[in-house]
């Protein structure tokens, strides 16, 4: 009897003409946390798919416990067993949490529902990761974090043999991705096999056992994390060695003020928030999530209102109403979650490019001048390498990465003086991130305020120039990032005077 | 060169888009000209343009509604007061002109109302426009007594029943004989609306935002698009064609009657989904919503024709309706 749970051979599939998946063999083992990497498009998600039922192959053998499988749905690999969470957590928000866990599975009493064991058995589940959460708090009021230790304590209660975790860190802080860590060793005491993927290399270490890399759907290796360096890894990933993992910075900073920001205060989400944006520089924010990062940056862009303080361009005082109103003065703020708040997706690439400037392609009266949007767009195509057929490529259908671009088209085509970057690089594959970054050093470059708000430290300390630290909707540091360091942000961003 | 070959794509996509209901008015055509002798012919066709006005002036307004992701229920009733309003103007004096143009305003202002609900109030659109359907219909009621507002003269009648390249000839018999009734006015109206819509929205900026409001609303606020604005001017728009067809169905009767066009606001929406709007925004055409108004119009008038009764006219109807939509949809999941 070995201690292999899951075994995959020769899996293929295509859609359409699009190869995703050619000749993939990937086992698991009881107990073992085997990450898969990959480019955006090197077929993680597809390899997913098959493993839970929802994508049939075309081609290739499945086993599952010693045992032929074939699963025809979702539903029935569930059944089996292997539970998937998914990037865009799957639960209803306005069902309570222990609801959600046993959502289409409620203990009954005849045709009612039996409360008070509804509640009993998720306190167990729930008790079972060690976290705190009312088993009658609504889902929609729950964090982020909360609602994934919500789908982890469903698979648990599916009894799960195999769970598959998309991202599951990539929109948690520091230490919710910690605690999300200790509930996986829990699971891997338990022998429940943990397929895991995500961007994140460097926090790999902390819990992965065994690495497979895909590219272009093809598998590149799979072997031991001890036996691998992150560099090494990366490589196999994109192809080719990548020198850096961050550009060079080019850019010099200068003393001129583009924007300032004078005790600014929203009430419940920060306050007295003062710090500048100069010419040439790259701005970092830091902090936690909910420190007020985001917020400070949309209420600077008008899309929330500001309580008090006041807001400088230029060393003009601006009174900013609404986004149109920032936009006019060149401000501009790419949101973090760019299906929701920066694309739209279903419309074709070109229209979302001249989205924030239409005017700029349009005649008198508005009409339209489509041969010039197209040329804008295809500029843009070209300058920024978005991998797509032809300019009127319907969004949806470009991968994470190029749609992250597409949304910083548009606001390359508007001209702006003053750029917030809100995440800009979550959930994008490694090349398309540098391009990114090269991006935001040259912007700089070329004069304009840069702003970076990222989660992610190592990106602040690659990129930035000088980064201000939030906690708790307050500012607690403004730091030169050169002389600072990973532990020393972190200390204000979590509000400890002292290292511990 | 380039651009070429996309947009020949682009519009073979958009084609494809309305093939549903193309091939539905088309099918309809051929089975009611096998079926009865009188429907393929020029008189008819001018009728069945002339039945379909109605629906085709609401269903335009309905189409950009629909796209910002909203919904006007309020049309059917905005119509009859706008219509009670124009007819009572010129009864009380005012010249044919003016007092139709009063009835457009009164759809303005009713479509301002809602508009402004929608925005401001940030009340649901269906609820605005559900309230603005029982007070306007209210207020049609009240200031006619629930009567309607009849001998209008002639002049009253051109617009409904006027019509371009009427040919008429004093036959032999010294009867008037007709060999071509002409193009009635409402149908030109309805062409020239037809174009000048499917151009503010295929062609002009505000129509481009009319569908980022649809697709993505924070998305477009974001981007700086007047989101309010946008979506206020449709529900003008929308109220504006209301008070027109208003008009026009008051003309065509040269009576007002405060209970006119009851229901007319899902035959509007019902020609834009047919069309391939989309109820959840973003996506619709005028062209597709014409579309869908014929294929109502024919069905009902060759339903007419074979004397089937209004009630299976509305089986009918409404089966088309799942019919056509189930294949849009069917397209989408591919």
């Amino acid at each position: 009897m070995t201690s292999e749970v899951l075994r995959l051979d020769g899996i293929s599939k295509r859609f359409l003409t699009v190869v995703a998946l050619e000749d993939v063999s990937f086992d698991l083992r009881r107990g073992e946390v085997h990450a898969v990497c990959g480019e955006n498009g090197a077929g993680k998600s597809t390899l997913m798919n098959v493993i839970s039922g929802q994508v049939q192959p075309d081609g290739g053998r499945m086993a599952y416990k010693g045992s032929a499988a074939r699963f025809g749905s979702a539903r029935e690999a569930q059944a089996a067993g292997i539970a998937m969470i998914h990037q865009e957590l799957n639960l209803v928000p306005h069902l309570t949490v222990a609801e959600n866990i046993y959502l289409a599975r409620e203990p009954r009493i005849g045709c009612f529902i039996d409360r008070p064991r509804l509640r009993a058995d998720a306190r167990r589940v729930l008790a079972r990761l060690r976290v705190d959460i009312d088993p009658d708090a609504m889902v929609g009021a729950l964090s982020v974090a909360s609602r994934q230790m919500v789908e982890i304590a469903k698979a648990l209660s599916l009894d799960a043999e195999v769970l598959i975790m998309d991202e599951p860190t990539s929109s948690l802080t520091q230490s919710e991705t910690e605690h999300l860590f200790t509930v996986i060793h829990e699971l891997k005491r338990a022998g429940v096999g943990v397929v895991y993927i995500s961007h994140r290399l460097e926090e790999m270490p902390c819990i992965v056992d065994r690495v497979t890399v895909l590219r272009d759907g093809r598998r590149v290796s799979t072997q031991d994390l001890t036996a691998i360096t992150v560099d090494e890894l990366v490589e196999q990933m994109v192809g080719r060695a990548l020198e850096n993992k961050f550009p060079p910075r080019t850019s010099t900073p200068t003393d001129e003020v583009l924007l300032s920001a004078h005790g600014l205060a929203r009430r419940g989400a920060f306050e007295d928030i003062h710090f500048e944006v100069r010419r040439g520089e790259i701005l970092g924010f830091a902090g936690l999530l909910g420190a007020g990062r985001t917020e400070v940056a949309r209420a600077i862009f008008g899309a929330d209102p500001l309580d008090r303080g006041t807001v400088r361009l230029g060393g003009r005082e601006l009174r900013i109403r609404s986004p149109r109103h920032a936009i006019r003065h060149g401000i501009a703020y790419l949101s973090e979650d760019r299906k929701a708040h920066g694309l739209a997706i279903d419309m074709a690439l070109a229209p979302n490019v001249t989205m924030a400037n239409l005017a700029a392609v349009a005649g008198r009266l508005g009409f339209i001048r489509f041969d010039e949007e197209e040329l804008v767009a295809s500029r843009y195509v070209d300058a920024l390498d978005i991998r797509t057929p032809t300019a009127r490529q319907v969004v949806r259908l470009l991968s994470g990465g190029n749609q992250q671009k597409v949304v910083i088209a548009k606001w390359l085509f508007r001209d702006s003086r003053v750029l917030f970057f809100d995440e800009p690089t979550r959930g994008i594959d490694v090349g398309a991130k540098y391009a990114i970054h090269r991006l935001l050093d040259e912007l700089a470059a070329r004069g304009i305020g840069v702003v970076l708000i990222s989660s992610e430290l190592p990106e602040i300390l690659g990129m930035t120039d000088r980064v201000a630290v939030f906690c708790r909707g307050r500012l607690a540091a403004v730091l030169e990032t050169r002389g600072t360091s990973q532990e020393a942000i972190m200390r204000h961003a979590s509000g400890r005077g002292v290292k511990h | 060169m380039r651009r070429h070959p996309t947009r020949s794509s682009d519009r073979r996509r958009d084609l494809i888009q309305k093939f549903a209901a193309l091939a539905g008015l088309v099918a309809l055509t051929i089975v009611f000209s096998i079926v009865s002798q009188s429907f393929f012919s020029v008189t008819n066709a001018l009728t069945v343009a002339l039945q379909t006005t109605s629906i085709a002036y609401l269903g335009i307004g309905a189409t950009c509604v629909i796209i910002t992701g909203g919904i006007d229920l309020s049309v059917g009733a905005i119509l009859a007061l706008a219509g009670v309003i124009a007819a009572l103007a010129v009864k009380a004096g005012a010249p044919v002109g003016v007092g139709m143009f009063a009835g457009v305003l009164v759809g303005v202002a009713c479509g301002g109302v809602n508009g402004l609900c929608v925005t401001l109030l940030k009340l649901p659109p269906f609820i605005a426009t559900l309230g603005m359907m029982l007070l306007a219909r209210g207020v049609a009621l009240q200031i006619t007594d629930a009567k309607a507002v009849g001998g209008l003269g002639e002049s009253f009648a051109e617009l409904g029943n006027g019509s371009l390249f009427r040919v008429v000839r004093v036959g032999s018999d010294g009867f008037p004989d007709v060999p071509f009734p002409g193009i009635p006015y409402p149908v030109l109206v309805m062409v020239v609306l037809a174009i000048a819509v499917a151009v503010l929205l295929g062609r002009t900026t505000l129509g481009r935002h009319i569908y980022a409001v649809g697709s993505n609303r924070e998305a477009a606020r974001l981007s700086g698009v007047n989101v309010p604005v946008v979506t206020l001017f449709t529900y003008v728009l929308s109220g504006a064609l209301a008070g027109l067809t208003g008009c026009v169905l008051a003309s065509r009767l040269v009576t007002a009657q405060p209970s006119e066009g009851v229901m007319y606001e899902l035959d509007a929406i019902a020609a834009a989904v047919i069309g391939g709007t989309s109820l959840t925004g973003g996506v619709g055409t005028i062209s597709g919503t014409v579309i869908g108004a014929f294929v109502i119009g024919i069905l009902r008038n060759g339903l007419n024709m074979g004397g089937v009764s209004a009630f299976i006219q509305q089986i009918f109807i409404g089966l088309v309706i799942l019919l056509t939509v189930w294949i849009d949809q069917m397209r989408h999941r591919r």
